[in-house]
């Protein structure tokens, strides 16, 4: 019950707020903030009633109940260590947008604040999901709020972006729905997840009608056009959720469903999809560079950082994969608080190119030290938490990925392309001659410091404390670790580099220095 | 033959009622004293009394033939009675406030429709090629005279005479190929024709029909086609949908298609099972061809009546996947969409109405423009029907699909049919390509600025009610859509 009370509580402000119509704006804002609050507190719940060592099922706090038997569909719903932070990410930033828009909304209040919502619930069920066609009801149904979040509520070219950002989904989801049902008849007539096993007939095809929906989701380079157009056009806390849990909705599909299910042709299609991951990993970074706008830029950056997730899914490295799994964290709440940055200045200055700025640093310090924060997080700073997921994801795939190093090699030049972008970013914005114009801007308030404070307490937790996120996710990252694993002994996969057996010490060796290096991290 | 006619009165109790409720119709049109109101809601009342009645009959399972076997009451055939009943009842509603208190024609418009219905009723309970024609008949003729029922206006004459010349030519060809089955056959009864095929396989394997018989079955599809407007056949439709009264205009996308599916169904796969490999390829080709060129023409519309036609022309492309897929479960689940289609789009249509102005409909997508947030009503109830039309979850549209989607991908792998594979790659890539124009409407409605200030009228209750009850089966349906799952595959016979 506490799983379905948190997927399905957000809803029940979308009704509330649906039927108390005529209220005053700050009731709604007031429902709209306590519900989502409250899931928040509740879905604590869900992490202290998780047990980190259970290793005899897969799925925790599972419910099943019939739902439309003639087709073999039933509501089945669970959590396991790489959901569960998805989970917390989602209802954790809700709140955090909600209170971010307090004053921005300008028109039809009660229809945003049931959007958000409502997106809320969408994105919860995609993570908590373990019926094939309960996974997909929720899929597509998320992108109805976010399809009027930006079309109603963003910027000037918001309706090219927002019909741009349903078809892209939906022409992915369109195959993915035949791959769905293709696995049903495989599966003995059912949707469920947790009984497909065993090799299926037409794996490749099967694994590519998945991949290409999360792919165009993720994004990987090149299905990745939507997302600067969405992100530019979305409002702020718009882009936030997008950013923040709706990329991860594809990373999460890779390895909640392309990995454990395909793993031979995960591993066949490997060489072609981790190119495309290294390509985006610098196109991204070098498009960035070049944007006047903040938005623009902070979109770009996160088309490279999604990258480095895909690195790691499919580098059939356990570590590497748990460092992806904690990236798609980061990356939520580093690129997060990023976007509401930047909404913020926007909001004072109604401008976000980068040379209408300058010198805010002398006339915003809280801006320009909470901003500085954000930025190194996102640049991979020990300490904080950018680096934790990426150090992970570069070793574990240098070490024992299931392609050349060259890959890694290439892949790692975007973490200095992003101190490059970052950095000049923020010395533009922050440094050097304060603008006339710019000498009223008022330095943050109240709220906007009570947005962005819990984001700061989470970047530098996971930078020092990782193990607290590690551990639980530690089984069920074995889990699809071993299974990608599998193919590796068999010879129908002539690309795979299998790791001799004088790497395996260095690995070792190099998981201890990480090791000591945090404990490093602790003590300071 | 049994010299003596039994009549089983209780079997065709919902046919009665809409004849009773046609004569009371006809009665008191005569008495300018009775508001003509009082007949759309005897007209209600009557089909009403039908509904619950097939109801009951489904439920108690009283089925039987009548008529030396020619009418099947059967849970196919009652099923398809709710179907038509609850988009009578539908249309009625909408229909109250949108011809106006002061229109002394009203009482011949509810006649019609109740003649229609009885067409419709007749069509899906019609166990000889004869009855099929002559319930097609009922129901067409009383349609053409509905297209062209405002006769003071040009297109809607328009409209009833193209739909009266082409459906004409339609039924020529229907009942042509009612000939050549009979010549081939040596009889119209479906059992019968059955029978003659399995007779003719089992004297030797290699045993053909005919050519006689196919090209009887190819006039069938021809005339079929032309009812149901699939592509190649679908021409008239976007005309006679922009002419025609609107709330006609959403009677004749649902009843009568789903009449012209039953029938269909009923034909293809009681008479002609053993000769689906060669109808099937055709059935295909169709759906194929009738979902693409509805949704592609569809977005190019700028007048919402005209896209509607389009894209009811692509649903009946999604229904004929279900045809394609030639098994029990094909058929159910081309049953439950065709129930979930005429709920959902005579709630469209509905909707359109209810964004009347003082100066007429606003037919021009544009005209929509900022009506989201001025008239939230129609903007949520406008919405609600185009993103279930549209296939989105957790509405009805989309349950609906997926089950067609479902059946034909069962039916391809244990046929190790790879075409029917493709048309579910096909049919879903339409899936995407349709919601381009739905959204658009919902776009404009939302997300653009009103260039000129209409005036609307305001919402006439019996239209609300109508709307609200469509919005409450696309919902609920699409929530637990085992309400209809459950029955719909009891109901499919093979």
């Amino acid at each position: 019950m506490l799983l379905s009370l948190v997927i399905f509580l957000p809803l029940l402000g979308v009704i509330a707020i649906a039927l108390l119509r005529g209220m005053g704006p700050s009731v709604v804002k007031g429902i709209a903030f306590t519900i989502s609050l409250l899931t928040f507190v509740i879905s604590i719940g869900l992490y202290t009633g998780f047990e980190e060592t259970a290793t005899d099922t897969a799925f925790q706090l599972v419910e099943k109940e019939n739902w439309i038997t003639g087709l073999g569909i039933s509501y089945h719903i669970g959590i396991d260590g790489i959901s569960l932070w998805l989970i917390l990410l989602t209802t954790f930033l809700t709140p955090v947008c909600i209170l971010a828009a307090w004053n921005s909304v300008e028109k039809g209040l009660n229809g945003f604040m049931m959007s958000l919502l409502a997106l809320e619930t969408g994105m919860l069920g995609v993570f908590c999901s373990l019926d094939l066609f309960l996974f997909f009801v929720f899929w597509e149904a998320m992108l109805i709020p976010m399809y009027f979040l930006i079309g109603i509520w963003g910027g000037e070219r918001r309706i090219y972006a927002t019909i741009k950002f349903v078809l892209y989904t939906m022409a992915g989801s369109a195959l993915m729905l035949v791959g769905i049902l293709a696995l049903y008849f495989q599966n003995g007539n059912s949707f469920d997840l947790t009984t497909l096993s065993g090799r299926f007939t037409h794996d490749s095809y099967l694994f590519l009608a998945f991949f290409i929906a999360f792919a165009i989701k993720v994004p990987l380079f090149p299905f990745h056009t939507w997302l600067p157009d969405a992100h530019v056009e979305a409002p702020t806390v718009g882009s936030v959720i997008l950013a923040g849990v709706l990329l991860k909705m594809g990373t999460y599909g890779i390895i909640r469903f392309c990995l454990p299910l395909f793993p031979e042709a995960a591993a066949l299609h490997t060489p072609w999809i981790v190119t495309l991951a290294v390509i985006g990993i610098i196109y991204g970074a070098l498009v960035a560079m070049v944007q006047p706008d903040l938005k623009k830029l902070v979109a770009y950056s996160s088309v490279s950082h999604l990258g480095f997730v895909v690195l790691g899914l499919f580098s059939q490295s356990h570590e590497a994969i748990q460092g992806s799994v904690l990236q798609m964290v980061n990356h939520g709440l580093s690129t997060g608080a990023l976007f509401l940055l930047v909404g913020m200045i926007y909001e004072r200055r109604h401008s976000r190119m980068i040379v209408d700025f300058g010198g805010l640093a002398k006339r915003m310090p809280i801006f320009a030290s909470i901003f500085l924060i954000v930025t190194l997080s996102s640049i991979g700073l020990p300490g904080l938490n950018g680096f934790v997921g990426e150090f992970m994801i570069l070793l574990g795939s240098f070490v024992e990925g299931a392609f050349s190093k060259w890959y890694v090699v290439f892949a790692t030049t975007g973490v200095i392309l992003a101190a490059v972008y970052m950095l000049w970013m923020f010395q533009r914005v922050m440094f050097g001659k304060l603008d006339k114009t710019n000498e009223s801007l008022p330095d943050l308030n109240s709220r906007e410091i009570a947005v962005l404070v819990p984001i700061l307490v989470f970047i530098v937790w996971i930078g020092v404390f990782p193990n607290t996120f590690l551990k639980p996710m530690e089984t069920s990252v074995e889990k699809v670790a071993t299974k990608v694993q599998v193919p590796r002994s068999t010879p129908a996969v002539g690309q795979v580099n299998n790791p001799g057996e004088t790497q395996k010490p260095l690995l070792k060796q190099n998981t201890e220095i990480r090791l000591s290096h945090e404990e490093e991290a602790q003590t300071k | 033959m049994p010299s003596d006619i039994i009549i089983n009165w209780s079997l065709i109790m919902p046919s009665l009622v809409i004849v009773a409720t046609m004569l009371i119709v006809l009665i008191f049109d005569l008495f300018d004293a009775i508001s003509k109101k009082v007949l759309g809601y005897i007209t209600i009342a009557g089909a009403g009394i039908a509904l619950v009645e097939s109801v009951r009959m489904l439920r108690t399972e009283s089925f039987g033939t009548q008529f030396e076997g020619m009418f099947e009451v059967d849970a196919y055939s009652l099923f398809f009675n709710i179907i038509f009943l609850v988009s009578t009842i539908l249309v009625v509603l909408i229909s109250l406030s949108y011809l106006g208190r002061d229109d002394k024609k009203q009482g011949p418009y509810y006649l019609l429709i109740l003649l229609a219905t009885l067409g419709m009723m007749l069509m899906a309970a019609g166990n000889e090629l004869i009855i099929v024609f002559l319930g097609l008949e009922l129901m067409s003729l009383s349609l053409y005279v509905l297209a062209g029922y405002f006769r003071d206006n040009p297109a809607s004459s328009e409209a009833g005479m193209k739909y009266l010349l082409l459906g004409a030519f339609a039924s020529a060809f229907f009942l042509y190929g009612i000939a050549l089955i009979y010549g081939a056959t040596g009889t119209t009864s479906i059992p019968e024709i059955a029978q003659y095929l399995t007779d003719l396989t089992a004297e030797s394997e290699t045993a053909l029909p005919g050519p006689f018989l196919f090209a009887g079955v190819f006039l069938l599809i021809v005339g079929f086609g032309f009812k149901v407007a699939i592509v190649p056949f679908h021409q008239w439709a976007p005309d006679v949908y922009e002419g025609a009264p609107t709330t006609i205009a959403a009677f004749i996308s649902a009843g009568p298609k789903a009449a012209g599916f039953a029938a269909f169904v009923r034909i293809f796969m009681e008479a002609l099972p053993n000769i689906d490999t060669e109808w099937n390829t055709v059935l295909i080709i169709l759906a194929i061809l009738t979902m693409t060129v509805g949704n592609v023409i569809a977005i190019a519309q700028t007048n919402i009546k005209r896209m509607l036609a389009y894209s009811s022309i692509a649903h009946a492309g999604y229904v004929l996947i279900g045809l394609a897929a030639a098994n029990s479960e094909g058929t159910s689940s081309a049953i439950m969409y065709l129930f979930i289609y005429c709920v959902m789009n005579i709630g469209a249509f509905g909707a359109v109405i209810l964004a009347r102005t003082a100066d007429g409909e606003s037919l021009m997508i544009s005209d929509y423009a900022g009506l989201g947030f001025k008239k939230p009503l129609i903007g949520m109830l406008m919405s609600l029907m185009l993103l279930s039309l549209a296939g989105f979850p957790p509405f009805a549209g989309f349950v609906g699909k997926f089950y067609i989607f479902k059946s034909a991908v069962e039916a391809g792998v244990e046929a190790e049919n790879n075409w029917l594979i493709w048309l579910v790659i096909v049919g879903a890539i339409n899936t995407a390509i349709s919601a381009f124009y739905y959204l658009r409407v919902i776009v404009t409605m939302y997300m653009r600025e009103p260039e000129d200030e209409l005036e609307f009228k305001p919402y006439p209750s019996t239209l609300v009610i109508g709307l609200v009850l469509a919005a409450i089966g696309v919902i609920l349906l699409g929530i637990l859509p085992s309400l209809i799952v459950d029955h719909v595959q009891v109901i499919a016979f093979n």
